[in-house]
């Protein structure tokens, strides 16, 4: 069998390449005509109903990912701290004590890319491999 | 809670058209190009869906909640009205919930309860307007919970609390729940933390159940104060209410009383942890008892279990006002225990498991409606000394 010789140094990079590529990494987006940044912190207090509002003053317009998505995992891990249990019971109160409505659930991650793109005032979250032009990254959170 | 205003009549036409597409397209899965086509559909689904969100769809809002359990105790005691027999009833209640935007920042919300208790008759509990401003403040007037306590807004809906039932110890000495009236409300949102005060008054006429009769129980000229800081991760309450009760039974308990409640409360929820306390003063000119009451409960989650133990304490302070009569039945203490367990079997249903030991009843009947009717039908010698009590419970929100 015949052995084509790679070297080293190409192997590595194509290796980096690689992993660069296929490593899925949380972003948070956002809506073109929104902030440039924000922060966890920020992030959090939206997702957990602190606040209604980006970091330029917009109204927000929340979405997440469904249940069991390994970007909702991660997202939960990294901004929220919270278990999915807890959030459902957490936005039942909010909800029937009328204080307010959880994160639009979106079907997958080019919905999320979709309705986040054409949603003024919109934050969502997607793997860092899927993003693209019609969305804005405001912030890669460290794990 | 989206599917309702997913499934609407205007969009059906648009939906079916997009899912015959669909279908016509998954149908040849060969085609090169079918899952960016699959994915362009998907938006186009989506952003339907974003604009009836948008639109007038989200008008009406329907929520509900429902519960049902399984209460049985060791005697005929009476803690929470279990008994011996197995009890499927009390703790059964349906809820539903809608809310009625009728502009941008006014809003108004019903809520209807039907509970196994009460023969399922469905009863108004919620109605009220509610207008926000852009200041933070809030007004409502209607029918609205009385806020005396921590878990007054979730006091029925089981599955936005951590027990198997509310500590009796501390909820169970206020036997009415919703009054007439209006409140206002201002928030302060700091960095990192928020302050709330709300003022309320108004006026309260509801049935209650009394030493096995059922008595009207009429609270005049409400007024209270309720003041809440919280960090999202500490919560600290204050609150005090002022009103004139008139309460009915044989004999009347109390004809145009002044009555005061006070009540501190304090919680920590950091998504593992979980502690919650209240502390609350009830004081009835009077017959009616004044009573001192407090509990603690402290939890720890473990993926989509919550086991937790609550320990309880209610006292009368006016006993002195009904020695020698009948009504000496009504002096309680009572010290209560619990274990137990919550378990979010699934998206919203949560299932509760609890064991609860009551004890420390002194001299007196413990509050107990079994060992109230014992002793007021001259058999004081039937009196428990402490009951257990077991209950499994279902919780669900939607």
């Amino acid at each position: 069998m015949a052995i084509r010789r790679v070297s080293v140094p190409a192997l590595l990079i194509a290796l980096c390449l690689l992993s660069s590529v296929s490593r899925a990494e949380l972003v948070i987006i956002g809506h073109h005509g929104g902030p440039d940044s924000i922060t966890v912190q920020q992030v959090k207090d939206i997702y957990l109903n602190r606040s209604s509002r980006m970091p330029d003053g917009q109204r927000v317009v929340a979405f997440q990912l469904p249940a069991g998505n390994s970007m909702r995992d991660e997202f939960n891990d990294l901004i929220t701290e919270r278990n999915d249990a807890w959030l459902k019971s957490f936005w039942s109160r909010q909800v029937l004590t009328g204080k307010g409505h959880p994160p639009r659930e979106v079907s997958s991650a080019n919905s999320m890319k979709s309705v986040v793109s054409s949603t003024l005032g919109s934050i969502g979250y997607l793997d860092s491999t899927l993003v693209d032009d019609s969305v804005k990254v405001l912030l890669t959170p460290e794990p | 809670m989206y599917s309702v205003y997913r499934s609407t009549a205007r969009f059906t036409p648009r939906f079916a058209f997009s899912a015959l597409a669909l279908t016509a397209t998954l149908s040849f899965p060969t085609m090169a190009d079918d899952s960016q086509r699959i994915d362009q559909l998907e938006q186009r689904l989506d952003s339907m869906q974003k604009q009836m969100t948008e639109s007038s769809l989200e008008k009406v809002r329907l929520n509900g909640f429902f519960s049902t359990g399984y209460t049985r105790a060791n005697n005929d005691a009476g803690y929470d009205e279990a008994t011996e027999q197995s009890d499927l009833e009390t703790l059964s209640l349906f809820g539903l919930q809608s809310t009625f935007s009728l502009s941008r920042n006014t809003d108004a919300v019903l809520q209807l309860v039907s509970r196994g208790s009460e023969d399922w008759d469905t009863e108004l509990e919620w109605g009220y307007l509610r207008h926000q401003f852009s200041n933070g403040s809030e007004l409502r007037a209607g029918k609205m919970r009385l806020p005396l306590f921590m878990e007054s807004e979730t006091l029925e809906i089981g599955y936005g609390q951590p027990w198997a039932r509310p500590p009796e110890a501390v909820y169970d000495p206020v036997p009415v729940r919703s009054y007439l009236g209006a409140d206002a409300t201002y928030t302060i949102n700091l960095s990192g933390s928020s302050i709330q005060t709300r003022a309320f008054a108004g006026h309260l006429d509801d049935d209650a159940a009394s030493l096995g009769q059922t008595v009207n129980v009429e609270l005049r000229n409400i007024t209270g104060l309720t003041a809440n800081w919280t960090n999202y991760l500490w919560t600290f309450r204050g609150v005090y209410a002022h009103a004139e009760a008139t309460i009915g039974g044989t004999p009347p308990l109390g004809d145009e009383e002044k009555t005061e409640f006070m009540g501190l409360g304090l919680s920590y929820d950091d998504g593992s942890w979980l502690l919650m306390s209240e502390l609350t003063r009830v004081e009835v000119d009077g017959f009616y008892q004044d009573t001192d009451s407090a509990y603690i409960t402290l939890g720890y989650r473990v993926k989509e279990v919550t086991p937790y133990v609550t320990a309880s304490w209610v006292e009368s302070q006016d006993n002195y006002e009904r020695d020698g009569t009948p009504l000496e039945v009504l002096d309680v203490r009572r010290q209560a225990y619990s274990l137990g367990f919550r378990w979010d079997m699934t998206t919203s249903v949560a299932m509760k498991v609890d064991w609860t030991h009551a004890r420390g009843f002194g001299k007196t009947t413990g509050g107990l409606i079994g060992n109230q009717l014992d002793a007021l039908a001259g058999n004081p010698g039937g009196r428990f000394d402490s009951t257990d009590v077991y209950t499994v419970r279902l919780d669900a929100a939607f």
